[in-house]
């Protein structure tokens, strides 16, 4: 009995520390959340734990006094870009590393070693190549880089393989055509390896900041990231319009991680690395 | 036979098309975007060039400039170091809480959800956030310990040449100790029971157990999240950018912010593709070093 | 059950496109730009024929944006109003200016009534 009682003990204690850090995990959000609500100068001090007088119109001054509405549509064309262009291009090469031909070694390790190559590391070629190609400022050349990932092929092909020979081979004898397989009985069968694409993708793209700082030149075609750091120097005054907009931001990827955390944690264990 | 052999030529060949056709798309975005770069940083490292100039060739003239004048580039070698030394620590820490999580313990996936939360957000948004918690007026933290009395006056946290660097990393560490967490727990998941059973049976106390099997068998995992905190020196360019931009005076200068402001800022895209090929030597290199202190091959665990 | 019409991926995105749908409806019928208010004086009498000048919020500043007057029971009524966010002062010969009062809208060009009257500080 001694021992039962040992043992509460200690789930009591991890309850405890799990608690404790989860407070600390959370306490920013509850900052800047409270200060987005508040009715009075910021800097004050000492600041005040709870809101006093909160109001939601800082939120309202928000869509209206900056392009959030233009930030916003720009964010969403270029990750939906980048999305529709990530499943296809994924989709299509994971399909053609699961088919047996000369060189696929080769292709594979080229895909294996350039996940090793970080975005960051190719910033000043990719601005030239971008340049070069007469895409600087545009949608396409924001989401360029981002139309491939080599985790999500691998995904893609790891479902693909799951799924039985026979079907497939059913399909062939049916004198469907490569593409008509893949759409008809791979696709369908492989929907998690779809939604891991599309949420690491969405995700990535919608929080891309480097890549749109150097290639977007008017300020109208800034995407989200960027808007919000240009607002940053701009205003700095004593509400909490600043954090109105980082809330605003940042909620679109709270609702969709939630929503897709299963997937989103499938992709990220399966490879890790951003590709 | 001559014809159905040429029809099986001509079906593989058209197979053959058809399997190029679909790498070729990801298989152009690679090369455009990975290749291709790193070659081009290499090249034009060793030249001399300007968007109105064509180019010149100058051999190791700018890694000599480097190596002899550029004292930021030596600042920010050393805080680039230091931010990837800080994540051991948070890997420690991750995998401390991947160990409380572990279990049917009542709301776990609650409380992985709340530490995962911070992973997928904007680093923007998380920059201003933390910004705005350092503030020496207005933040919590301050606050915190001005209340509690272990402080007088406020802290400026971004503001002092000693706070900055490990301000900047705190925050790195909040957002990014969710996906360590992920990352160790996947390889916690995967180790097998028996091996624990075999342990317990055998009279082997709590911490043998985890020395002689968590640890070894999470080797992969660890690998992973090491590589992972190395890159991580890359992809903290917008946490840094927003919190400090490099300030105050170099203080939390990586070697990243001084790779942008050298190629986008000044416009030496030749200088700035040299910092570049060097960071990723670096980058290379420890990775290197880390897979021979996990025991080569990615830490991959020989399973009886 | 396993319907496409209960997973997360359908009830999310269609709850948020009613809502948003549901929000533009009342946008659409009350965005009309009208402003009612009434002004009283210190003593608490209404202002007959007061000027009211509204200000438009810029991004730091405020800046006129028009006139208007006040009737005979110290009524006022502005239906030009296309801003979020605006300030309100009334002004006469005899008793100045008024505080500024701050009206601050869910949507640009809502339809509002100035839930307290606008007060002149001084007395007639």
């Amino acid at each position: 009995m001694a021992s039962k009682g040992k043992t509460a003990t200690l789930l009591g204690l991890r309850h405890l520390t799990l608690m404790v850090i989860a407070f600390i995990m959370l306490v920013p959000f509850y900052w800047v959340i409270k200060t987005a609500i508040t009715n009075e100068n910021i800097y004050a001090y000492p600041p005040r734990l709870l809101p006093q007088n909160p109001h939601l119109f800082n939120f309202v001054d928000v869509w209206y006094l900056i392009p959030f509405p233009r930030y916003l549509l720009n964010s969403i064309i270029v990750s939906t870009i980048a999305v529709i262009g990530n499943v296809v291009f994924n989709a299509m090469a994971g399909y053609a590393l699961t088919r047996q031909f000369a060189g696929r070694n080769m292709v594979l390790a080229l895909f294996l070693s350039c996940m090793l190559i970080p975005f960051q590391a190719t910033i000043i070629p990719a601005y030239l190549i971008t340049a070069k190609l007469g895409l600087l400022n545009t949608y396409v050349g924001l989401a360029l880089p981002m139309l491939s990932t080599i985790v999500c092929i691998f995904v893609f092909k790891a479902a693909f393989e799951a799924v039985p020979r026979s079907l497939i081979d059913a399909a062939r004898l049916d004198g469907l055509s490569e593409w008509r397989i893949i759409l008809r009985v791979l696709m369908p069968l492989s929907k998690p390896a779809i939604a891991t694409n599309v949420i690491l993708t969405f995700i990535w793209s919608w929080n891309n900041f480097l890549w749109p700082l150097l290639i977007t030149r008017d300020p109208l075609m800034q995407t989200l990231p960027l808007g919000l750091a240009r607002f940053l120097s701009y205003m700095e005054d004593t509400t909490g319009a600043l954090y109105a907009f980082a809330v605003m931001v940042l909620a679109p990827s709270i609702l969709v991680f939630l929503m897709a955390q299963k997937e989103f944690i499938r992709g990220l264990t399966s490879g890790a690395t951003k590709g | 036979m001559g014809v159905s052999s040429n029809w099986w030529g001509r079906q593989r060949n058209r197979q053959l098309t058809l399997i190029v056709c679909f790498l070729l798309p990801s298989l152009i975005i690679f090369f455009l975007y990975r290749l291709l770069p790193l070659g081009w940083n290499v090249i034009l490292s060793f030249q001399s060039w300007s968007p109105l100039r064509p180019a010149e060739w100058i051999g190791f003239e700018h890694y000599a400039e480097m190596w002899e004048y550029d004292d930021v580039f030596w600042i920010a070698l050393k805080n680039t170091l230091i931010f990837i030394a800080a994540s051991p620590l948070a890997i420690a820490a991750a995998l401390g809480v991947a160990l409380l999580v572990n279990s049917d313990l009542k709301g776990a996936s609650v409380y992985r959800t709340i530490v995962f939360l911070s992973y997928p957000l904007m680093a923007i948004a998380v920059g201003i956030i933390w910004r705005w918690m350092y503030d020496e007026r207005g933040g919590i933290i301050n606050y915190a310990l001005r209340s509690s009395g272990l402080i007088d006056k406020p802290i400026g946290f971004l503001q002092d040449f000693d706070w900055a660097l490990p301000s900047v990393i705190f925050a790195e560490v909040w957002q990014i100790l969710g996906f360590y967490m992920i990352i160790l727990l996947t390889g916690l998941q995967s180790i097998p029971q028996n091996l624990y059973e075999a342990a317990r049976i055998d009279g082997a106390p709590a911490w043998a157990r985890f020395w002689r099997i968590t640890l070894p068998m999470l080797r992969p995992s660890l690998f992973l999240c090491v590589v992972v905190g190395i890159l991580n020196s890359f992809s903290s360019f917008d946490l840094v950018y927003i919190m400090t931009n490099g300030g105050p005076g170099h203080a939390t200068e990586l070697l990243i912010t001084h790779i942008y402001k050298a190629g986008f800022v000044q416009t030496k895209f030749d200088y700035a593709a040299a910092l570049t090929v060097v960071q990723f030597a670096l980058l290379v290199g420890l990775t290197f070093v880390a897979n021979k202190a996990a025991g080569g091959n990615a830490g991959a665990v020989e399973r009886d | 059950m396993n319907h496409w019409w209960t997973s997360r991926w359908f009830i999310v995105p269609a709850l948020m496109l009613v809502s948003v749908l549901g929000w533009l409806g009342y946008v659409s019928q009350h965005d009309n730009g009208l402003i009612e208010g009434r002004v009283i004086d210190a003593g608490g009498q209404p202002v007959p024929g007061a000027t009211i000048r509204i200000f438009d919020r810029g991004f730091v500043t405020y800046q006129e944006r028009g006139r208007t007057q006040a009737d005979a029971q110290g009524r006022f009524r502005i239906t030009d109003n296309k801003s979020h966010s605006v300030q309100l002062e009334a002004e006469t010969e005899a008793l100045g200016r008024s505080e500024r009062y701050e009206l601050r809208l869910w949507f640009a060009a809502q339809d509002a009534q100035l839930p307290e009257p606008l007060r002149f500080k001084a007395k007639p």
